[in-house]
Formats: structure tokens, C-alpha cells, sequence
């Protein structure tokens, strides 16, 4: 038993030390404020990281599959970059702009809403919700790919990006396991939703 | 300009994630065909109209590679080696597009991401290379779609 806790624990430390780690090297502004179009993939890769809205959300993502358990585990991180980079298709193709903000907003208060409730929605439901929020965040992330001198490069970057924040949402998930832990995530999924509150609040006023 | 380097490693690396699915006795003559095939490539010159065609199937392969981690049984040794043909000739043509040798032996070491990939699948854990594939359709997805816009960042604009 006391060996399982150890193996657990190192995980979710060290994913919490990378977790805490970056959002500390996160600005405070949103991540699509239209600056830092420099490209490359050091540019694509830290764009998630820049904006808190991102952050939350992706490591959500991670953090509510956890909850959800097999197949959903492994199936968020497959869906959302999937249909991210779909939605990032459509800002490229110039569809019309959904309400992006908004639909941020709406996906880091949900998300953090469902961890907080430790709710276990049914596979479609999670599915659905999870492709609906990838496609808000692709569509503010594409919309700047075809202004940059190295799309290639910066689209790379901020997928591989947006699959580390949800592995690292998994591996802090993984401390449902510890004593207490439980408590803790559903804590976290409450003050993720809470900002969530706070981003819709900035969206509607802006 | 665009650079032929990143494409050809992401080409690469899904052929390493999806080989990685393959019999062990496969790997490394994949690795030739594909070596051999780019390399051979390499020395034709391409026609410049040609570079959006050679882009495009450069995307399709990594797609199609990273696409068949999720065939129901596994890569077969022939499957092993189309894959290998096809990621080697359009790897090759693309760095041909602007590049050179040296590029290719850059591009090349992508592939070593078989190691870890065949240890996860080996120890019951292949979800987490599948995982990793899609994310390379994604991107192969997304780059495939740049040449829609009228003026992506990469060709001259107005301004030039």
C-alpha cells in the first residue's frame, strides 16, 4: 500500500511543481490579444501558456478526464487538439467568428463546474462538450496562423502544447488517489470555474 | 520560404509512432526504405509550381501514418514498408524543395521516437502513442489548410 502511494505521489508532484511553475510564468493578459505574432514553434508552444483562459481550460480538459476514467481518459486529449485544429481550420478559411470570448469563458467555467461536481457525464456528453470548447479555442488560436512567417512551425508548437497542458491535467488528476486528494482537485475545479465566472464577466464588458 | 525540415520530421516522427505498432523484425528495413527513398529523391529537382502538390502529399503522410496506429491488428511488414516508401519519397521531396542533405540528417533522428513508442506498446501503454499520433494529424490538418488563405505569412505579399 505504501509503495503504491509513493509511485502515485512522485507523478502528481511533479506535475503540480510544472503546473504551478508555468502558471506563474503566465501573464495576466488573455491569450489572443492579437500580440507576439513572431512565430516558430518556441512562439506556438508558449502561446497556450501566455493566456490563463488557455491554461485552465487544457489543463481541465486533463484534469476531468481523470474523473471520467477509460475510454475518456485517453479520449479528451485526442479530441479537443483534434477539433481545435478544425476550428483553427475554420478562422484560416475565414468562416464567420463564433463568439470566441465567450465561448472561453464558458469552457473554463464548465470545465472547472464539472471537476468541482466530480460529474461523470455520459461518454457523448463529455465528448460533445470537449469538441465544442476545442473549437472556441482553435478558432482564437487560427485566426493568427496565416499572418505568421512560420505557421508550420507555430501550428506544432501550440498542439504540442495543448497535449502536455492535458497530460499534465491528467498527471494532476492522478492525486484523486492520495488521501484527501479528492477534496483538493474538486477545490481546484471550483476556483477554475470561479475564474471562468471572472473571464465571462471581462467577455460580456469588453 | 517555407522551411522543409519540420515537415520531414513530422513525417518521420509518425512513421516511428506508427511502426512502432509494427513487428519488431520490420523496423529497421523500414528505416532504410524510407532513408534510401528520400535520399534518392533528393537528387531530382523539383519544378517551383510543383511545391504546393509535394506540401500537400508531404501532410497526407504524415496523416495516413499517423492515422494507421489505429488499424485493428496492428502494422503488417508490407503496410510496414508502403509507409516507409511513401514517407521517405515525399520527406525527400520536400526537403529538395529548399534544402539540402543536411536538412535530411536533421529531419532523420524524428523517427527515434520509435524507442519509447514500442515500449509503450510492448508494456500494454500503445494508448499514449495514439494519443500522441492524433496530435500530429492535427497539425498535419492545420498545415494542409495554410495554402487556402490568400496570402499565408510565408509567400510575399503585396508589400514585396
Amino acid at each position: 500500500m505504501r509503495k503504491s502511494r509513493v509511485s502515485i505521489a512522485r507523478p502528481v508532484i511533479g506535475a503540480a511543481t510544472l503546473l504551478v511553475g508555468l502558471g506563474c510564468c503566465a501573464s495576466p493578459a488573455l491569450a489572443h490579444s492579437a500580440e507576439g505574432l513572431s512565430g516558430g514553434f518556441a512562439a506556438g508552444f508558449l502561446h497556450p501558456f501566455q493566456g490563463l483562459d488557455h491554461l485552465l481550460a487544457m489543463v481541465s480538459v486533463g484534469l476531468w478526464g481523470v474523473f471520467l476514467g477509460r475510454p475518456m481518459i485517453a479520449a479528451l486529449p485526442v479530441i479537443f487538439p483534434a477539433v481545435m485544429a478544425f476550428g483553427a481550420l475554420l478562422a484560416i478559411l475565414n468562416v464567420p467568428q463564433p463568439p470566441i470570448e465567450l465561448g472561453i469563458a464558458l469552457s473554463v467555467f464548465a470545465l472547472g463546474a464539472a471537476i468541482a461536481f466530480g460529474y461523470r457525464a455520459p461518454i457523448w456528453l463529455a465528448g460533445s462538450l470537449t469538441a465544442m470548447f476545442g473549437l472556441f479555442h482553435g478558432y482564437a488560436h487560427g485566426a493568427e496562423i496565416p499572418s505568421l512567417a512560420d505557421p508550420v512551425a507555430y501550428s506544432t508548437g501550440f498542439v504540442l502544447a495543448t497535449g502536455s497542458l492535458h497530460v499534465a491535467g491528467i498527471g494532476l488528476g492522478m492525486a484523486n488517489r492520495l488521501p484527501g486528494g479528492t477534496l483538493v482537485i474538486r477545490g481546484a475545479g471550483a476556483a477554475i470555474s470561479l475564474c471562468g465566472i471572472y473571464f465571462f464577466a471581462q467577455a460580456l464588458s469588453a | 520560404m517555407r522551411d522543409g525540415t519540420l515537415p520531414a520530421a513530422l513525417i518521420f516522427a509518425a512513421l516511428g509512432f506508427a511502426l512502432s505498432f509494427a513487428p519488431s523484425r520490420v523496423r529497421l528495413p523500414a528505416l532504410l526504405v524510407a532513408l534510401t527513398s528520400a535520399l534518392v529523391v533528393l537528387l531530382f529537382r523539383f519544378e517551383e509550381a510543383r511545391t504546393e502538390a509535394i506540401y500537400f502529399a508531404c501532410w497526407a503522410c504524415v496523416i495516413l501514418a499517423s492515422a494507421s496506429v489505429h488499424l485493428p491488428r496492428g502494422i503488417g511488414a508490407k503496410t510496414a514498408m508502403v509507409l516507409a516508401l511513401a514517407g521517405g519519397t515525399t520527406a525527400g521531396a520536400v526537403i529538395g524543395l529548399t534544402g539540402s542533405m543536411r536538412d535530411l540528417a536533421v529531419a532523420l533522428p524524428a523517427y527515434l521516437v520509435i524507442a519509447p513508442a514500442s515500449w509503450l506498446v510492448a508494456t500494454g501503454r500503445g494508448i499514449g502513442v495514439k494519443v500522441v499520433s492524433s496530435w500530429l494529424i492535427a497539425i498535419a490538418m492545420l498545415a494542409a489548410a495554410l495554402p487556402l488563405t490568400p496570402t499565408p505569412g510565408y509567400a510575399p505579399d503585396h508589400m514585396e
